[in-house]
């Protein structure tokens, strides 16, 4: 508990709580800087908590409760949560942030005085700290708050109960946490939640089609470029990551929506589009791989664990070599006149009327259409692998389902937020098991391609090679696992009532209109 | 997440002074810990300022809930707890021996704490009756003060012995050498032979030091009255030494 106080600092202030009351000691001030951390895509604000570094502290706080959840010692700057030895800590941080890096969002300056509050036995049973918060280290410069924040002792709810009443009568209680932390990030300039992968579009469903999907295409092109100088430090996977979906996105909608707009000028963008995304395709695999070290190690018997490790360094360095193949690719012309005539193309307020069959159409028709006929063609699909099981035709299923997926993900917004994000759930279940199929097939040739490319000249190289064909055995051996769980999940997507809930909420009915 | 039990069937050792230190130094070093005081004198209790009481007296004690749960104290120190002895701790192995599972009562009452805490640490009484059961039933590892003398050895070996019979994992046993005494011959004597006759002597010791003795005076942990000591010094190495053992994931 605590209050946000006004009017300078008085030492009489607290004094005047405590004296004549309670016997109490206080404490050297002591000065701390507090920095906050979160990730690019704000996972720990989404959840309303805050990181921050005080003193040697690194400590997970809930934003408007202020209680901490999880504390670390840590002097050097946080940037993965795989950095924290194992324990609560790491654990906890690595549920949330996952590959994510934390990124520092602001610091503030404090300086603390203690007030302990004793009893008879001159035992602590509670401390009142009066905190200033600054955004310089100069105590001259202005003061971004001051505060009383009670930190009660257990075993004495007597106390806790007394002070309390005492500090409501002299400031207003507040989250002081939230107060420091909306101060800090107020200095940075930046909002809280800016930015999200996440589409979240809402729109007119009776929007012409060709206008709404300049909306979407302009929203992905920002979420492109926000992630731009991300890629560039290379700070984390994720930046990439987020990229080139909204990459994909761009070129699934484009392919998607036939005759919205006219077919020249979106086969053009389209394959734009897919050179843009095919110059990171190598980087985003690497990426993937070096973030499956741990999983490939518990993939090995003990004795080979270690063994893998070349093959890593190995990939490492190809690595090096992809991000500076993407690095100069963002930074050529190519890439800049792609964008500044695809800018030019959805710029709405240009608006250029379209007249090819669907650019009119509301956009909740174009949607359900083509939503609806994407959905009839993975069940059509699954249905015929049902029988005649092949790996090839597991794989297209695999790109049918991403592209009904992406139809989804796009028109979100038009749909009932429950019924939609339950249906987008259970497509995800059946993408898992096709992503997971597909995942260790292609792994296992990459995994011997790239065994038949490290130069084998030492011990070290060799013990990796024998690694590497027993992981490729245990994929092997995934892999029909994977495949025989595919009719099971496949049967419960298609199942009546799911196709019934798609029906519902997409099934187009032609008003006459040419389709 | 880890139990630590100070522990000698011989009174005098340096149990106490041990476990209130390390208690103070494990939560100095960011580990959430709490100190449980069995013993009827209560001596942790006093140290930490705290009045030898529970909420429903030794009733309370031997059930999980929530007098037990309003018997924690807060110290004057962050991140360490209390819970204090009470007078009736003295009939404790009688009221255990009334109940069932009897020789699991504690590790019952501590489970609720062992995920609030990293640590929990047992300040036992010098027993070896169906209290002390308890503590090898609830603790993950048992530190014993030794001060290097025969009757040390022997009382020692007793305990060894006794462990075997019950089948106790022997491994978990650490002693080290407590109130070492450089002037006595005798301590010098007796260390090697100690070291020869059992396994898991730690090699940090705690010299015998009138500084520790002054912690009823200053009712407080040696490294807060005397953060730059040679006490402070000694409890520092040997807790640096104890939790390599207690938090092997670390």
């Amino acid at each position: 508990m605590g209050v946000k106080i006004k009017g300078g600092y008085q030492a009489e202030l607290i004094d005047s709580i405590l004296v004549d009351k309670y016997f109490y000691k206080v404490e050297e001030p002591v000065s701390e800087k507090w920095i906050f951390f979160d990730t690019f895509d704000w996972r720990l604000f989404n959840k309303s908590l805050t990181l921050h570094q005080s003193g040697q502290q690194l400590t997970l706080r809930r934003l408007t409760y202020g209680d901490s959840i999880e504390s670390i010692k840590w002097t050097s700057r946080p940037v993965f949560a795989w950095d924290f030895p194992d324990g609560s800590f790491r654990k906890r941080l690595e549920s949330i942030t996952q590959a994510r890096a934390v990124l520092m969002l602001g610091e503030v300056h404090t300086q603390s005085r203690t007030y302990r509050v004793l009893n008879t036995d001159l035992k602590t049973v509670a401390r009142l700290v009066y905190t200033q918060v600054w955004s310089q280290p100069d105590i001259n410069s202005p003061l971004l708050g001051e505060y009383i924040i009670l930190q009660p002792v257990r075993g004495y709810p007597r106390y806790e109960q007394q002070l309390t009443k005492e500090l409501e009568e002299i400031g207003h209680t507040t989250s002081i946490i939230e107060d420091i932390y909306t101060s800090a990030i107020k200095k940075s300039r930046i909002k809280p939640g800016s930015y999200s992968p996440k589409l979240g579009l809402r729109f007119d469903p009776s929007m012409r089609s060709d206008e709404a999907m300049k909306t979407i295409f302009l929203r992905l092109l920002k979420i492109m470029r926000a992630n731009e100088a991300g890629i560039t430090a290379d700070v984390d996977t994720e930046f990439l990551h987020d990229y080139r979906i909204a990459i994909r996105r761009t070129r699934s909608a484009l392919s998607q929506t036939k005759n919205v707009f006219p077919r020249d000028i979106t086969n053009r963008f389209k394959r734009d589009f897919a050179s843009m995304g095919q110059i990171s395709n190598s980087l985003r695999d690497l990426d993937v791989y070096l973030l499956s070290e741990g999983s490939y190690r518990l993939m090995l018997p003990e004795v080979m664990k270690d063994d893998i490790h070349p093959l890593f360094i190995y990939l490492q360095g190809q690595r090096t070599l992809a991000l500076k193949d993407v690095i100069r690719y963002l930074e050529s012309e190519d890439y800049l006149q792609i964008l500044q005539r695809w800018e030019v193309f959805i710029d709405n307020s240009k608006s250029d009327i379209y007249d090819e069959i669907n650019s009119a159409l509301p956009v909740i028709d174009l949607a359900r259409k083509q939503i609806y006929t994407q959905y009839r063609r993975v069940v059509r699909d699954g249905n015929y692998i049902l029988e005649h099981t092949q790996d090839e035709l597991l794989h297209l299923l695999r790109i049918e389902s991403k592209k009904l997926r992406y139809l989804m993900e796009i028109f979100a917004g038009l749909f009932p937020r429950k019924k939609i994000t339950r249906l987008i759930k259970q497509l995800k279940i059946l993408q898992d098991n096709l992503g997971e199929f597909n995942d260790l097939a292609v792994q296992q040739e990459q995994l011997l391609e790239f065994a038949s490319e490290i130069p084998v000249s030492d011990k070290p190289s060799k013990m990796a090679l024998v690694a590497t064909g027993y992981l490729v055995e245990t994929m092997a051996r995934r892999q029909r696992i994977v495949k025989a769980g595919f009719a099971k999940t496949f049967t419960t997507f298609s199942s009546k009532n799911n196709q019934g809930l798609y029906r519902e909420l997409f099934k187009y009915i032609d008003s006459g209109s040419d389709s | 997440m880890t139990t630590m039990a100070l522990y000698s069937n011989k009174g005098g050792v340096g149990k106490t002074a041990t476990a209130v230190n390390l208690a103070y130094l494990a939560a100095n070093s960011g580990k959430s810990t709490l100190i449980c005081d069995l013993d009827p004198q209560s001596s942790t209790t006093y140290y930490f300022r705290v009045k030898p009481k529970l909420k429903r007296g030794a009733r309370g004690f031997l059930k999980p809930g929530k007098p037990i749960q309003r018997s924690i104290k807060g110290t004057d120190f962050e991140m360490l707890d209390l819970l204090p002895a009470d007078f009736t701790h003295r009939n404790l192995d009688i009221r255990f021996n009334g109940l069932r599972h009897r020789k699991y009562r504690l590790d019952i009452v501590l489970k609720t704490y062992r995920k609030e805490y990293d640590l929990i640490i047992l300040d036992c009484p010098p027993t070896i009756n169906i209290l002390a059961e308890n503590i090898f039933n609830t603790a993950d590892l048992l530190l014993v003060p030794l001060i290097p003398t025969t009757l040390s050895m022997r009382t020692h070996e007793h305990l060894m012995t006794f462990l075997r019979g019950k089948r106790y994992d022997h491994k978990r046993v650490f002693a080290f050498f407590s109130m070492v005494d450089g002037r006595k011959k005798m301590h010098h004597e007796i260390i090697p032979l100690f070291l020869n006759q059992f396994d898991g002597v730690l090699r940090s010791q705690i010299p015998y030091l009138s500084l520790v003795e002054k912690m009823g005076i200053y009712r407080a942990p040696v490294p807060v009255y005397a953060p730059k000591s040679r006490a402070t010094e000694a409890y520092q190495t040997l807790w640096h030494e104890i939790s390599q053992h207690l938090f092997i994931s670390d």
